[in-house]
């Protein structure tokens, strides 16, 4: 098997201002996105040689992308995979200029679910597991590993409750320092352990929103990308992993309903393929999947943030915060920036790009480098999983 | 019977079989004739050895609460005046998970492996939903 490290380089980047975009279009989003990046990379349009949009729900074909952004007859291609979508859109166009077949390429995720009364995640599935979530509902799916992380771990559901909602705090936090994000405000504990409940033990401030967006980012080979940005801002590929469970999440004897095997296995084929031995250490930012506050404290574990559960102790001694030893969601997350589906992987990696080259403002991290992105799409009985590594050159 | 609003689940061929032993007040699930394990939700192959081979059992409808949350928000009229309800994960003696409710206690007093034993509920003259109470 081969590996994607070093041999793609993300030269521009662009990310709307996520939130209820009532007056932006999924087009206009694009239009937005796809421009800051061109500009960003110092490229024009003509120079993009192939294309691929990802989107859920918004939009079908190529022709999506092709038409807004007036691309000449150029291959593009739509790409879907659950909340992994955006992720996987940047996937193919690595491999593809990867494969020496294109030079420039533009890989740009939307999604516009405010107005088309898309009443939260589940929604859109088809496929889903009929023991685990019969009616694709997000909030009991993932409220049901709350009731049983804490029982596994004697934490009594009160106290869980209060675990978790530190989390939020710590997301919405972020996201009161970053002008693109759909909630800029912080919320304190006892606002999130008061706010109604959507399914026990989760409450509103648990669950991240439904968001318009779109983020985009233009792929080249290190070659060129040395030529177009000598002074190095831009960012190398260092890994790229896509894991989709086969279902062994149905009886006693395969699932324990703690922790998701997707994300274990593409975790462990990233850190061999950027070559990181110690996530914790090796690691200056991670942006994560957290639809839910508990998606976010299993997740720690899982990524092999720190060790099973002991999560509740990295939360409380603020490890993961922004001033932490490892920062997670500087941008906010999906909880704070919002969650437009197809855009979201892509925004995760604009965060990584914007700290690497002291761009993140009231946000910046002292010593950005590697940093890692993780989407969790679908629902239990069947996820979509990604991991993803990049770094600026020479990390 | 009163008029029933709620989601009704779409009878498949693979999930007939299930429904109408529901509708006799008699818990099937499948069981491969291969490697003996126990499957549920319905379907064609075997999930541990890949076999076709497959006989639907009745089993004894005695388990656990594996796992539970309580819904709050109404997001159907058809639970308007059920909330709030327990969404509980029971796990049968045969290994199996499934999906359901405890019809004889209070939320506050699920807990994880709480025992329950099925009952029958004949919501419309063609649906049978199998739902739990303590054991
Ligand atoms: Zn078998």
């Amino acid at each position: 098997m081969g590996s994607i490290k070093d041999r793609v380089a993300i030269i521009g980047m662009g990310c709307t201002k996520f939130g209820e975009n009532w007056d932006k279009s999924a087009q206009d989003m694009m239009v937005e996105a796809a421009y800051e990046a061109y500009n960003d990379a110092g490229i024009e349009p003509k120079d993009i040689e192939a294309a691929w949009v990802g989107t859920v729900n918004s939009g079908e074909v190529g022709n999506f992308l092709a038409v807004p952004l007036r691309l000449q007859y150029i291959p593009v291609t739509r790409v879907e995979n659950r909340c992994a979508t955006g992720t996987d859109t940047v996937r193919n166009a690595c491999y593809a200029v990867a494969a020496g077949i294109y030079d420039i390429v533009l890989a740009l995720g939307v999604e516009k679910l405010k107005d088309t009364g898309f009443g939260g995640l589940g929604q859109a599935y088809t496929y889903l597991n009929p023991v685990l979530s019969p009616r694709g509902a997000a909030v009991p799916m993932f409220a049901q590993v709350a009731t049983r992380y804490f029982h596994r771990y004697g934490i009594d559901p009160m106290e869980g409750k209060k675990i978790i909602g530190q989390i939020s705090v710590k997301s919405h936090h972020n996201g009161s320092l970053n002008p693109k994000a759909h909630f800029q405000r912080e919320v304190t504990l006892e606002q999130v352990l008061n706010a109604p409940i959507m399914g026990w033990p989760l409450g509103l401030f648990d669950c991240c929103p439904v968001t318009d967006g779109a983020a985009a980012a233009i792929l080249t080979t290190p070659e060129i990308a040395k030529r177009l940005k000598p002074k190095g801002d831009y960012l190398l590929v260092k890994a790229l992993q896509i894991a989709a469970g086969p279902g062994d999440h149905q009886r006693k004897d395969d699932y324990d309903m703690i922790h998701w095997e997707e994300t274990v296995r593409a975790a462990k084929r990233a850190y061999e393929e950027a070559g990181i031995k110690d996530p914790f250490k090796d690691l200056s930012m991670v942006e994560l999947h957290d639809c839910f506050s508990i998606t976010e404290l299993v997740t720690y574990e899982d990524l092999g943030l720190c060790p099973r559960g002991k999560a509740r102790e990295y939360v409380e001694a603020g490890t993961f915060t922004l001033e932490g030893q490892l920062p997670v969601q500087p941008d906010g997350g999906l909880k704070s920036f919002g969650h437009p589906l197809g855009a979201s992987g892509i925004r995760m990696i604009y965060e990584i790009y914007l700290q690497n080259q002291g761009r993140a403002g009231k946000r910046q991290l002292k010593n950005p480098g590697l940093g890692l992105t993780h989407n969790l799409g679908g629902a239990e009985g069947g996820f979509i999983m990604s991991v993803a590594i990049f770094g600026p050159p020479g990390s | 019977m009163a008029q029933y609003i709620k989601p009704l689940p779409q009878i498949t061929a693979e999930t007939r079989e299930f429904w109408e032993g529901c509708k006799r007040h008699e818990l099937l699930i499948q069981r491969c004739k291969d490697c003996g394990v126990y499957r549920h939700y319905p379907r064609l192959m075997c999930p541990k050895c890949g076999s076709w081979n497959v006989e639907w059992v009745k089993v004894g409808g005695r388990g656990k609460v594996y796992t539970w949350t309580v819904a709050v928000q109404p997001f159907h009229p058809g639970f308007f005046e059920d909330v709030p309800y327990a969404v509980v994960i029971v796990e049968l003696e045969e290994g199996v998970r499934m999906v359901s409710n405890i019809v004889d206690c209070a939320p506050e007093e699920i807990y994880i492996g709480m025992p329950v034993e099925v009952v029958f509920d004949d919501v419309t003259e063609e649906v049978t939903l199998p739902r739990f109470r303590t054991a």
